[in-house]
């Protein structure tokens, strides 16, 4: 049965992050990956007629995301003929240099990896959604965006031993629930 | 400083606290003592902490960004104002 609803005014606190980082490991652009957010947003809000229910609110912005991160490449596919080819050796000294670029070097992370460590963050933020919202608020700024102890005090109006407290508490639940697949 | 964090013993809370802060480099000298001693003695404390530790490993290899403020201003005005929209028309 149909139960889930939208709350358009709630989309950006609830599922920005987790979209933003969906994005960016696709995209590989801050400004490319928040274009296609603010697209995804429009784009739910103009079809929100369309929803009918069946899936969770987040399920179905990020099928509407997977569309416009298609449309992206598209866009840029058609660019392609514009390409130009560089010619980098042309003396007789640096000819032997090529090689060496070609070598893979072990230290430069795969686009498995990418993939492996976007799934660990979306495994985060999937348990910091089922964690109190103003806990999971508080825990992103100092994890997440590492503010300093003494802004997010003033922020939240908190002390801050209620900050460790809180942040203990964060941590206490989201390591409870990731244990089963992650640790 | 409450009395009871002036010893060197302490409870299993303050050493979750203790413990926590070390995640996140702000355990000042003291506290990392005090921490030490109890994780000596306190079984449940140690695997507390490993799996503190264990989690800030993984947030660490998640690399986790969140998009910046100003632009979850604009989304927000942007949405509220599509809204208001689709309501007068």
């Amino acid at each position: 049965m149909p139960s889930n609803q939208l709350e358009p005014n709630k989309w950006v606190d609830r599922y920005s992050d987790y979209l933003f980082n969906y994005t960016i490991v696709r995209v590989n652009d801050r400004e490319v990956a928040n274009d296609l957010i603010s697209e995804t947003f429009l784009a739910g809000l103009k079809s929100a007629k369309n929803f009918k229910g069946e899936a969770s609110e987040r399920t179905w912005l990020i099928s509407i995301l997977k569309r416009k991160i298609i449309d992206h490449y598209r866009r840029n596919n058609s660019r392609k003929g514009q390409a130009e080819v560089k010619i980098n050796y042309t003396g007789e000294d640096s000819e032997g240099e090529w090689l060496e670029e070609q070598v893979p070097d072990q230290f430069v992370r795969t686009a498995e990896d990418d993939m492996e460590n976007n799934e660990l963050g979306l495994a985060i933020l999937d348990c910091l959604d089922s964690i109190n919202e103003k806990q999971a608020a508080i825990f992103k700024r100092k994890t997440i965006d590492g503010v300093d102890t003494e802004a997010i005090c003033n922020e939240f109006d908190i002390t801050p031993s209620n900050l460790w407290v809180i942040i203990h508490r964060a941590r206490t639940a989201l390591a409870a629930c990731m244990e089963k697949n992650w640790f | 400083m409450s009395e009871k964090s002036k010893s060197l013993f302490v409870d299993c809370s303050e050493a979750a606290t203790c413990c926590t802060k070390a995640q996140y480099d702000e355990a000042g000298f003291f506290e990392k003592i005090k921490l030490t001693i109890h994780l000596a003695f306190c079984r449940t404390c140690r695997t507390f902490s490993s799996r503190n530790s264990k989690l800030t490993h993984k947030l660490k290899e998640a690399n986790l960004e969140c998009c910046s403020e100003e632009k979850k201003k604009e989304w927000r005005e942007n949405i509220s104002k599509l809204q208001s929209e689709e309501h007068t028309s």
